[in-house]
């Protein structure tokens, strides 16, 4: 309790000028990029969608009538025990001139037994298998490579999507003609499974929902994620597929950006996915997805800081963007820290709690303001409420340890090669050739 | 009427020779196709220079249902070496020359002594009655296994030339039913010599396998292999890579030419490409098509069979010479009928009755259907059961609800007449007997089945079995 008094004592004694010198880093990375900018973006976006809904309903009607074949690619490995639910739920979409490829990269389980089965009653298109695993990016391009469809849709297996969900991702192509890319709106389904889900479905409400609504509306949209992205078929072609990932769907984003086309997020298209429910096992992941930043961003698309021919300005500021709010901030948080640990050393004890305030009362503000301009809610707001004020620890400390472990891993000893997520043969051609 | 220029001694008149006390028949391809007329010869001797003729005149003699016709002693001159197995295997001599009479002769002989030794015993059910006359050629020849023999004009691709004589070659796979339920009964026991496939729509066993496409089903398509370029991620089939230049391989993706596989590039599978619909696919079908019906069907739904080679058991080579009761379980249970048991039960009731009550008389019948055997393997066994049912019907409407009927074999049945003088009887068996012939013409292509039967008053002071006993003796003689 006296601390408590000394706490808001010391508070009310600080003036604007100490607060922010105090606070600078929330001001201006926290507040301004994550709040300020977001908040003027989506409420620009949603003014802007009243003049747009006509446009988007011829787009939809000229979808409709035209029905292209579409491609749905499912590359996966190990994952012959979810293609059969999905299956079923594709025949539950709204649009239904698809072919369903399913590819196996090398799979050591059942996968090809069932598959075939399902091949067999037409269940599947197709079904393509590499007896010898060759990594995600080649499934996926063994998909590409016998594709019919106009437009190509990636799938995850074990992903499940909404009714309208295919018919969503396409209407954008319609609407603007430019776009060669579209990415769906992934959400948490398994987010009452454990804290660790509740917490990531609360961070994808707000990086994937609202921060994509926003960058795709900046033109700086910068990963179309492999759970749901619909593509056209020539930018593929183009392009030759996917290249090695790890982090082949930022990789393929940015070559599509490159070409010049439209890089579009489209929050009716949604996409529930299940997301890792232990901590060690989000620590993989995102170590995994941490890493290809580092190696992508900088190493693969240096070019988009230099201007050259396919230089776009709008590709730079993604880039820095992302670099800037991933690596630098990463890097200036801990500058911030060092700042505090040193200059107000004896401040320390207030300065902690307060961070962990203003972020908190951030988290709500953002939480209560954004949530209506969701149009697709899997719970009411009073469920996650209570959980936000987690959100500090989850977002401000867990999630950028183990993002500074990445980048340092990644920048260091080039972890990303070694990774097993891609098989060695391919691994070793991608570092001879630094890619 | 020809005069052949013989050894001397043996003379040929009208195609008939005596030899050793036995009168030989020859048959050539001026006598009739009839071979009824040659029940009163011991032996027959075919003249096989016209193979196809000498194999139809033994086809008849071997596939008749009567013993004096089926175990007959026939030898072949003139007999070129032929791949007919029936022609080969079901003739018990060959002969380049009258002379050789004294060899076949013996061989004759030998073959009567062992048809004394036979026990004509009758047996339920066609499968059976088929066994027993395959059995009782066996033990007559002294054969003591079955082989299947590859034939060509088999619908399985092998026939058993000693039960598929029975049959026509699209019937075999009924010969395959036959040894099966031999084997069950433990008369014959398997060895293991090949495994068929049978076409599920017709039996038929010549089938052409094939890869088709599994969305078209043409077989038309070609295959090439997946390359997987690593440094690129790029994959597609062989000739995505392949340039109008030279032989080099180059990737379509970042023009970089295939160096060393497994260090640059692999092949992790086969593409298959649809010549017929333009699909491609990995995992082609394997269909089978069926030469005989044309279906084509998915290996999967074949009928697997083995074929063995089957040697008699010791059960089977005292039925060989014995003959053999089977179960007879199958005609047990046809409706209006009861079994054997109950009938001797019956039959003893009703004898304490008479004996009481002299004034009373009753009788007992046998009804024996020489050739159903034939109708049996023209309408398949399934069938069987319901030509018996239909027999029970028509005679259970025509006698009293105290008669009673039951079925020694597929074949043979008993009636039980209560009250019943032996001459009403006999007319009504007699009325009953136009009754099944015509219900049988009538109903199963003009069959004109052969009835017999016999009456037979029902005596106070003997007992039923030896009463059943003589009156199917005296049926029978
Ligand atoms: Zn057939
Ligand atoms: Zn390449
Ligand atoms: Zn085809």
């Amino acid at each position: 309790m006296r601390f408590l008094d000394e706490f808001i004592n010391y508070m009310s004694s600080v003036d604007a000028a100490k607060l922010f010198r105090m606070f600078w880093f929330f001001f201006i990375f926290e507040f301004f990029r994550f709040f300020l900018v977001e908040i003027s973006t989506i409420i620009f976006w949603k003014f802007d969608s009243i003049f747009r809904k006509k446009g988007i309903a011829d787009a939809r009607l000229s979808l409709i009538k035209n029905q292209p074949l579409v491609s749905i690619i499912v590359p996966g490995r190990n994952e012959g025990k979810h293609i059969f639910k999905l299956v079923n739920s594709l025949k539950e979409q709204t649009y239904q001139n698809f072919e369903l490829i399913v590819i196996d990269d090398g799979s050591d389980d059942d996968t090809a037994v069932i598959c075939r089965n399902l091949e067999h009653r037409g269940m599947i298109n197709a079904f393509y298998r590499n007896d010898v695993r060759g990594g995600k990016a080649s499934a996926a391009n063994l998909g590409l490579r016998f594709a019919r469809g106009e437009y190509i849709i990636h799938f995850d297996a074990d992903c499940s999507y909404d009714r309208d969900a295919i018919e969503n991702i396409l209407v954008p192509f319609f609407y603007n003609p430019k776009i060669g890319a579209v990415g769906g709106n992934v959400q948490v389904r398994n987010y009452k499974e454990s804290l660790c889900a509740t917490l990531q479905a609360l961070e994808y409400y707000d990086t994937i929902s609202i921060g994509r609504i926003t960058t795709s509306e900046l033109g700086i949209y910068r990963v179309i994620s492999g759970a749901f992205g619909a593509f056209k078929r020539e930018a593929l072609d183009r392009l030759g597929g996917w290249d090695i990932g790890p982090g082949l769907d930022g990789d393929i984003t940015v070559k599509i950006r490159k070409l010049g086309y439209i890089i579009h997020f489209e929050p009716t298209a949604v996409c529930q996915t299940s997301v890792p429910v232990t901590f060690d096992r989000l620590i993989k992941q995102r170590l995994r997805w941490d890493k290809s930043l580092i190696r992508f961003r900088l190493r693969k698309h240096r070019d988009v800081f230099f201007p050259n021919d396919s230089f776009k300005f709008s590709n730079f500021i993604s880039f820095v963007e992302n670099v800037t709010y991933n690596l630098i901030l990463n890097v200036k948080w801990y500058f911030y820290l060092f700042d505090m640990v040193f200059n107000f050393t004896s401040q320390l004890v207030f300065i902690i709690p307060m961070n962990i305030v203003l972020y908190t009362v951030n988290n709500f503000m953002k939480f209560l303001v954004f949530s209506p301009f969701r149009d697709r809610k899997n719970e009411g707001i009073t469920y996650f409420l209570i959980y936000i004020p987690l959100m500090v620890f989850y977002f401000g400390y867990f999630l950028r340890i183990v993002r500074t472990v990445a980048y340092v891993q990644e920048l260091f000893f080039k972890a990303s090669y070694k990774d097993s997520w891609n098989p060695a043969k391919s691994s070793r051609q991608a570092k001879a050739l630094k890619l | 009427m020809s005069l052949k220029i013989v050894p001397q001694s043996i003379e040929i008149r009208n195609n008939k020779i005596e030899f050793d006390n036995l009168l030989f028949f020859i048959v050539d391809s001026n006598s009739s196709v009839k071979i009824e007329p040659l029940i009163g010869y011991d032996a027959i001797i075919i003249d096989a220079k016209d193979a196809d003729f000498a194999k139809l005149i033994l086809k008849k003699i071997r596939t008749h249902y009567n013993p004096e016709f089926y175990l007959k002693p026939v030898f072949l001159i003139n007999y070129k070496e032929s791949k007919d197995p029936i022609l080969h295997n079901m003739n018990d001599g060959l002969i380049h020359s009258y002379d050789q009479l004294k060899d076949i002769a013996d061989i004759a002989k030998q073959i009567f002594l062992k048809t004394t030794q036979l026990d004509y015993q009758l047996v339920a059910t066609f499968e059976a009655q088929m066994v027993k006359k395959v059995l009782n050629y066996m033990f007559t020849r002294d054969l003591k296994t079955l082989k299947p023999i590859p034939d060509l004009n088999s619908a399985i691709g092998y026939t058993y030339p000693e039960i598929s004589v029975n049959f026509d070659s699209t019937e075999e796979t009924q010969v395959l039913e036959i040894l099966e339920w031999a084997e069950k009964e433990g008369i014959i026991w398997p060895d293991f010599y090949e495994r068929i496939y049978l076409c599920n729509q017709c039996n038929g066993g010549f089938l052409s396998y094939r890869e088709v496409c599994p969305h078209c089903n043409s077989s038309n398509s070609s295959a090439q292999d997946l390359v997987h370029h690593f440094p690129c991620a790029y994959i597609g089939p062989l000739s995505d890579f392949r340039n109008t230049i030279d032989n080099s391989l180059t990737c379509p993706k970042c023009n970089k030419a295939l160096r060393h596989i497994g260090v640059d590039y692999d092949k992790p599978s086969i593409i298959h490409h649809c010549n017929n619909c333009d699909k491609n696919f990995q995992d082609f079908f394997v269909k089978a098509k069926c030469i005989s019906c044309t279906q084509d069907v998915e290996v999967q739904y074949l009928i697997p069979k083995s074929i063995n080679i089957y040697k008699l058991t010791k059960r089977g080579r005292t039925a060989a010479g014995n003959g053999f009761l089977s179960s007879g379980k199958e005609v047990e249970d046809i409706f209006g009928a009861i079994s054997m048991p109950v009938f001797k039960t019956l039959l003893h009731y009703e004898i304490e009755r008479i004996k009481e009550n002299p004034e009373q008389k009753s009788c007992i019948a046998i009804i024996n259907t020489e050739n159903i055997l034939e109708l049996y393997k023209k309408i398949g066994k399934k069938a069987e059961k319901s030509v018996l049912e239909t027999i029970v019907n028509l005679i259970r409407e025509n006698i009293k609800p105290t008669d009673f009927i039951a079925f020694e074999n597929s074949s043979t049945l008993y009636l039980g007449i209560i009250n019943s003088e032996a001459l009403q009887a006999e007319t009504d068996l007699a009325n009953l007997k136009t009754l099944i012939e015509k219900l049988i013409k009538n109903n199963f292509n003009d069959f004109d089945v052969k009835i017999n039967f016999k009456v037979k008053l029902l005596q106070p002071f003997n007992k039923s079995e030896f009463q059943l006993d003589e009156l199917t003796k005296e049926l029978f003689d």
